[in-house]
């Protein structure tokens, strides 16, 4: 590609039609570009373009696409071609930064990126003059250069903040060290002066101070790695001048923007963070200087205000400050019981306060404010920094803290209490403080586990919390509700039980307040307060303690689903399933009308399942629902199956129409959570309407063996995959699956090929038996064999004589004999060809089942498959078992004792070939199998021939 | 490099836990680039003599001066004295030029260098006639040599080391000592002219001047020019040579005086400095114990080096820690870890994690020497460096220790240290806390507790910051935090062994194409 202007004007063509709207124009032309892109020159036409080109947009689209192009094929990969010529290389280095800084700001930003996707690759060792070449730009004088040569610094160096230290590392910061550190250094003094000399000037002073902030950064980036010899000898200015940037304030750069930090604030944060930095790695050299760091970062702390712009100033700041106190030699600067009370009144106490914009939230965001107050995302916000500060402060001065913390308490509340509609906020501060003070451990699980022993927390909830949760207009102070709710579900392992008990009716009461953070508050503590475990593991709360509410509890949960805001609400459908499971037969006499709004809901969201939570909780309570009911009081159960069996019955049936198309859908099986439920719910529907699926949803099918296929992929799911085939094979029509046997095997076969646990052994040999039960052994060794010759016998060699000994469960092992049984008597190629040979060890396998022990040794690499329940059949049928208390046997009485059976079909082989199966035992079969199997031959009164 | 023997075998075992034999000695060579200031309580390479003596008259004011132009008119007139063939007026020049070179700031090295005045003082060494012109020229040389490398280079490069060898012997014990001071200066620029010196037989001259009766500031010379032969590395001392000296440092590491004692422990450091057979060398000496009793040194010019030959110690095979575990080290550390200096307290923890990093065995005793709290008090307490060093010891305890010992370790506080850890800023250390953390969920895995740790890291807020480093820039910690997190503390773990596709609808029913034959 020649450097000529035709060449430019094409491209200019070109990236004009790359802007276009209409993709049939935008697309080839990119292709286009793509497609010349290789040549030589193609990135000096684009760095002309962005250079000369009369049109603006086509300046900006050039800086782009040279942007992008660098950072696709700049980087030499091993073994595959060079993408950029020597020669460009060598030009577009050459030119870059003089382009990059005499280019208006957004070409700029473009061509800075390339620089330090150059830089990443090439700098130092083959692009020695960039550091030169930028230091030099510093004398110009020019901020609008000056910013630019910082910023592409700052992307250069800012990765010595994270990359681990080698060798290599640390002769490029040396090097970047020897040419820039001074430079730097005289670039700070000299713009502190200008910002003097500028003072009244608004325009140069914000242009100054965003140098001074990329400044401090490159300060952050070149000291992070160690203490730079050069910047220990330049502490005293360095640190002066931070120091005096910390106090320092100018009208003129205050902003009126309440949310966006101004440059000021960027400034200081930076300079927290540096200092921060010096604080915690160079301790022994910065000692010095770090008392007047204190003092400065406290007193900003004391006059900055409650606006959201300071947020991260403030934040850092307070951080600086915790990260100080709890060391012990700065313990002193802490200690004078007049710092500690001013460091609790102007810091800490103001910063949680609760602020309009935490109003706001609360009322409008509700899910945001949940996440930030409950589920601790708040890293970064001032009531989080705060309460780090009250933690660093006990560790030396719990005592002290609590007890000037104590008087604040009671005069926010004393406050409060003089006239509560207009002082709620200070109780609000006053529970906050008292959460921050007690809580010294706390896990999701259990809440706070570790309370400081100075804080009296039962007085103050039975005082302060308690009387809220009281008060008979449940809507009236949405916010003091939910911290007293908020009190109650994370202290609640070091409440007395009584307290407990005596919250739960108020708590119920509670669920049908109008704020979403009240009621969700309401439904999550509940939800906590029915998991916690009592002596003997039993729950702490017992379902006759309940007993008084309960049918205003569910109630309550249910209505709550309806509440604006709350149709999909977690934490209330986590509730409820929690209440079925602590309430067991307790519910029964509701579920008619529960599983009646589970359904509906469940058609509801199933429709457009955006919740994985919700959902997930739902299909529990579903599946709950469902075993409570089947698990009840023998005496009752007759009546109850009359009464409910055709309830489920209709539902169920009623739903395959409608629910079927949705529960396939890929997003509801990403949450492994969701998996169990909705095979049980699977199988359910497969059981009550197999045939119906079969005659009128016969297109779902695949879809139904999508999941399948789905599970058996996964070796922590695969277990679940099997359930649900098992239910396929068991309940649907043999006709309406002809069309998929051949694929299904195949899939098992690929999942044995790549992972052969010892789970998915054991499933698979429930299920080839099943199978051969079900559609007889001759079907069982021709699909095998169809689908690759000799596979039946492979199949018997490797997995079903080594490992039938690993089979667990009655009914698993029931499954197993009859299906070896079959294969063993009525599989002709078992008699005539070369499988003839395995006849007596898989005979020989099936005697050690009835008699051996279980071999239940796992491989060494197998100990960390989770395995949630034991694979097998019954314990997934139990769990939907409807009739309640009978083991689900898919043979049934249909062979009662498989010894027998075998014995009685050895019996009929026999006299179909007399002689055979005699010599056949005689010669392979190992003396003490062969009395076993007298034994059952005598007990079937049968002989052999 | 590590040698491949057995004595390497708790190198090897870290393999399993996917680490490299020689992680841990690479710690040590790995800081060859240096962004600091150089160790202020490392002890000097080169020192100049600037005493004066006695019968020295009050150094006049062209002495001291900076100015240019009086410096070279004394240097004339000092050139002009030691070219004559005057005796006094060499001498003159020579004590001119001497007393230049000793003033406290700016001595003009190069100036007497070009004036080339460095061949006629290497003559005057030789001048046995004239003692107190071979004093004079000795003196002026050293501290010639004592410059930079160009300076010394420029000694050398004028005879100064046979001459100087030769000095060593001479009968005045001023001369022979100020000859003692030069090689040392020569041997401590850099290994080339450690060797020069060493092929030079400086070593037997040497040593034949140790006598028990030399004057103790004669033998603190001595001490320091014998640890300079023993100092740097790429390459080592010849061994040959380190056998040599060994007999005497062992003797001098005897003696009460503390400045002999610090540069004969130095010299003890640098012996170690390096692969095991290096460390052997000193070991067999039997020196262990009595590096163990200057440990308990107050001086810091004794208990530095004292400290650091230990720690290199036992960074050698299980044989040699367990040497210096026998002769009494684990007494002595917890103190030192509880040193009131920094510094100390980090070497101490070096030492820790490399006898962390051995069998169970060692472990066990480092937990019945109760070195368990002062340990963790340093996690908690100690500055950045300490910490560091700290956090290695945890990890390297958690590979190697028992179930048991791990277990011991949680529950003297170990996990919550090293969990508030992990805001420190700097990402290398944050992974090998994490690492620990991974270590004590095998441990707690192994007890079938893994639920129960995941409460205690919860607890003292570390599941909070694990999952923050998820957001972390460098790929390694945030990769192993996420597995961290999805291995123990999150409940949907996908393990998939092959793809389904899917739809927005349903998941494709259709097993993948494959030619290839069923094989189980």
């Amino acid at each position: 590609m020649e450097l000529n202007d035709a060449n430019l004007q094409t491209l200019t063509e070109f990236l004009q039609k790359t802007l276009d709207p209409d993709p049939s124009v935008r697309r080839p032309a990119e292709k286009f570009l793509e497609s010349v892109e290789g040549n030589q020159n193609y990135p000096i036409l684009l760095l002309t373009l962005l250079e000369k080109s009369q049109d603006n947009v086509i300046r900006v689209c050039a800086a782009v696409t040279f942007k992008n192009y660098i950072k696709r094929n700049w980087r030499i990969v091993e073994d595959e071609p060079n993408k950029i010529s020597e020669p460009d290389r060598t030009a577009i280095k050459a030119n870059i930064v003089n382009l990059m800084l005499s280019s208006p700001e957004q070409i700029q930003k473009q061509l800075s990126d390339a620089i330090s996707i150059i830089g990443r690759e090439d700098f130092p060792q083959k692009w020695p003059d960039l550091l030169r070449e930028m230091v030099n730009r510093f004398q110009s004088g020019d901020f609008h250069i000056i910013n630019g040569v910082l910023r592409t610094a700052h992307s250069l160096f800012k990765r010595y903040r994270h990359e681990f230290k080698s060798n290599e590392l640390w002769i490029e910061i040396k090097l970047v060290l020897d040419t820039f550190a001074k430079p730097l250094t005289e670039l700070f003094k000299a713009t502190i002066e200008l910002c003097q000399t500028h003072s009244t000037d608004v325009n140069a002073l914000k242009v100054l101070f965003s140098s001074l902030t990329l400044i401090s950064k490159l300060f952050y980036s070149l000291n992070f790695q160690d203490l730079p010899e050069f910047f220990e000898d330049n502490m005293d200015t360095w640190m002066a001048n931070f120091h005096s940037l910390l106090n320092l304030d100018n009208k003129l750069l205050q902003t009126d923007d309440e949310e966006e930090a101004g440059l000021l604030e960027l400034l200081k944060s930076q300079i927290c963070d540096n200092a921060a930095l010096y604080a915690q790695k160079y301790d022994e050299e910065f000692q010095p200087y770090l008392p007047q760091f204190v003092t400065a970062i406290w007193n900003l702390l004391v006059t900055t205000g409650q606006e959201v712009k300071y947020d991260l100033l403030v934040s850092n700041a307070i951080q600086f400050l915790a990260s100080v106190c709890e060391r012990p030699h700065y313990k002193h600067l802490f200690e004078d019981q007049n710092t500690l009370t001013s460091i609790c009144e102007k810091v800490i106490v103001p910063n949680m306060e609760f602020r309009s914009a935490d109003e706001e939230a609360f009322e409008d965001n509700s899910e945001e404010y949940i996440r930030r107050d409950l589920e601790g995302s708040d890293i970064d916000t001032r009531r989080r920094a705060a309460c780090d500060l009250v933690r660093g402060l006990c560790k030396f001065f719990e005592g002290p803290v609590t007890g000037i913390f104590s008087g604040y308490v009671n005069s926010m509340l004393g406050e409060y209490a003089k006239n509560p509609g207009v002082n709620w906020k200070h109780k609000d501060a006053a529970i906050y403080l008292v959460t921050s003070l007690a809580s010294k451990a706390q896990t999701q699980k259990h809440g706070i586990t570790q309370a400081n022993e100075l804080v009296n927390l039962t007085e103050f909830f039975v005082n302060h919390i308690l009387t809220d949760l009281k008060s008979p207009n449940v809507n009236e102070f949405p916010v003091l509700k939910a911290d007293a709710i908020k009190y109650v579900m994370i202290f609640r392992s070091q409440l007395p039980k009584e307290q407990l008990l005596q919250a739960v009716p108020l708590l119920v009461a509670h669920l049908q307040t109008e704020s979403t953070v009240q009621h969700t508050y309401a439904a999550h503590a509940l939800e906590r307060l029915f998991t916690m475990r009592g002596p003997n593991n039993s729950t702490l709360i017992s379902p006759t303690e309940i007993a008084p509410f309960t049918e205003q509890l569910l109630n309550n949960l249910f209505k709550a689903l309806a509440l604006p805001g709350s149709s999909e609400n977690e934490y209330i459908m986590k509730a409820i399933m929690r209440s079925f499971s602590l309430l067991q037969e307790a519910i029964v006499p509701y579920i008619p009308t529960l599983i009646g709004q589970l359904t509906h809901k469940l058609l509801l969201v199933s429709k457009n399942p955006s919740k994985p939570h919700f959902n997930h909780y739902l299909f529990e309570s579903l599946c709950l629902s469902i075993r409570i009911t089947c698990k009840a009081n023998s005496a009752t159960v007759g009546s109850f199956e009359e009464a409910l069996f055709p309830v489920f019955t209709e539902i169920l049936q009623n739903d395959v129409q409608e629910f079927v198309p949705y529960v396939f859908q890929p997003v509801l099986w990403e949450r492994t959570g969701n998996i169990p439920p909705l095979v049980r719910l699977l199988q359910a529907y497969l059981q009550k309407g197999g045939s119906t699926i079969a005659t009128s949803a016969a297109d779902k099918i695949p879809g139904l063996l999508g999941v399948f296929q789905k599970l058996i992929a996964s070796k922590a799911n695969d277990h679940q995959g099997f359930y649900l085939l098992n239910s396929i094979i068991e309940h649907m029509p043999p006709e309406s699956i002809t069309q998929y046997r051949k694929q299904i095997f195949i899939l098992l076969f690929q999942r044995l090929q790549s992972s052969k646990t010892t789970k998915f052994i054991k499933s698979f040999l429930v299920f080839i038996n099943l199978y051969c039960v079900k559609y007889g052994a001759i079907a069982l060794q021709e699909i095998f064999d169809n689908i690759q010759p000799k596979m039946f016998g492979m199949v018997l060699e490797k997995i079903v004589i080594p490992d039938v000994q690993k089979i667990s469960g009655q009914v698993e092992k029931k499954i197993c004999a009859v299906g070896i049984t079959k294969i063993l008597t009525e599989c002709p190629a078992m008699m005539d060809t070369e499988y003839t040979k395995l006849w007596s060890p898989l005979l020989q396998a099936l005697i050690g089942l009835f008699e051996l022990p279980e071999d239940d040794s796992i491989p060494d690499d197998e100990h960390f498959i989770d395995i949630e329940d034991t694979p097998g059949y019954q314990t997934a049928f139990s769990q939907l078992a409807f009739a309640g208390k009978k083991e689900h046997d898919p043979i049934g009485d249909a062979v009662s004792n498989p010894k027998i059976l075998l014995a009685q079909s050895l019996h009929k082989l026999s006299t179909a070939c007399p002689g055979r199966v005699p010599s056949m035992l005689s010669t392979s079969l190992n003396a003490e199998a062969l009395q076993f199997l007298q034994g059952y031959l005598q007990a079937a009164s049968v002989q052999l021939v | 490099m590590p040698t491949a023997n057995v004595t390497d075998a708790r190198m090897t075992k870290f393999k399993n836990k996917g680490k490299e034999p020689s992680k841990l000695r690479e710690r040590r060579i790995a800081v060859c680039v240096e962004l600091r200031k150089a160790q202020r309580s490392e002890s000097i390479l080169k020192k100049r003599n600037i005493s004066s003596l006695p019968d020295d008259e009050a150094l006049s004011p062209e002495y001291a001066t900076d100015n240019k132009e009086v410096i070279s008119i004394a240097i004339e007139e000092i050139i002009c004295n030691v070219n004559s063939n005057s005796k006094e007026q060499q001498t003159r020049g020579c004590q001119a030029a001497r007393k230049l070179l000793s003033r406290e700031r700016n001595p003009p090295l190069k100036e007497i260098i070009d004036a080339g005045l460095l061949a006629r003082f290497v003559d005057f060494l030789g001048r046995d006639d004239d003692p107190t012109l071979q004093f004079e020229a000795a003196w002026a040389l050293t501290n010639i040599a004592s410059g930079t490398s160009w300076h010394t280079q420029q000694v050398v490069e004028n005879g100064a080391v046979p001459a100087f060898i030769t000095l060593l012997g001479s009968p005045m014990l001023h001369i022979s000592e100020q000859a003692v001071w030069a090689l040392g200066n020569i041997a401590g620029d850099g290994p080339a002219y450690r060797d020069a010196l060493i092929a030079c037989n400086v070593i037997p001259a040497l040593l034949a001047r140790l006598t028990p009766d030399a004057p103790v500031g004669y033998l603190r010379n001595l001490t320091w020019t014998l640890s300079n032969l023993c100092r740097n590395k790429n390459p080592f001392p010849p061994l040959s040579a380190v056998q040599q000296v060994l007999p005497s440092l062992v003797q001098l590491l005897h003696l009460g005086d503390k400045d002999v004692l610090s540069d004969a422990c130095w010299a003890i450091s640098y012996l170690t400095d390096g692969s095991n057979d290096r460390i052997d060398v000193v070991v067999k000496t039997g020196i262990v114990p009595r590096v163990v009793a200057l440990m308990e040194f107050e001086e810091l010019s004794v208990l530095t080096p004292a400290l650091r030959s230990m720690g290199n110690i036992v960074s050698g095979s299980d044989q040699q820690t367990q040497v210096a575990i026998d002769a009494g080290v684990l007494s002595v550390l917890p103190r030192l870890l509880r040193h009131p200096k920094p510094s100390v307290q980090k070497e101490a923890a070096w030492a820790v994690s490399n006898i962390a990093a051995g069998p169970c065995q060692q472990i066990q005793q480092l937990i019945t020497c109760g070195l368990l709290p002062p340990l963790i008090d340093l996690l908690r307490n100690g500055d950045f460096k300490t910490q560091r060093e700290a956090v290695w010891a945890i990890t390297n305890y958690t590979s190697g220790g028992t179930v048991d010992q791990v277990v011991q370790l949680v529950q003297s506080g170990g996990l919550e240290a090293i969990l508030d850890l992990l805001h420190i800023k700097d990402a290398k250390t944050i992974l090998v806390i994490l690492d620990a953390i991974n270590n004590m969920f095998l441990a707690a895995t192994k007890l079938g507790e893994t639920e129960k740790l995941c409460l205690l890291v919860e607890e003292v807020g570390g599941l909070e910051r694990i999952e923050q480093l998820q957001n972390h820039e460098n790929d390694a910690v945030y990769r192993t935090a996420q597995e961290l997190i999805e291995k123990y503390f999150n409940e949907d773990v996908e393990d998939e062994c092959f793809k389904t596709e899917a739809t927005e609808r349903d998941f494709v029913f259709k097993p993948a194409e494959v030619d290839k034959q069923f094989n189980f």
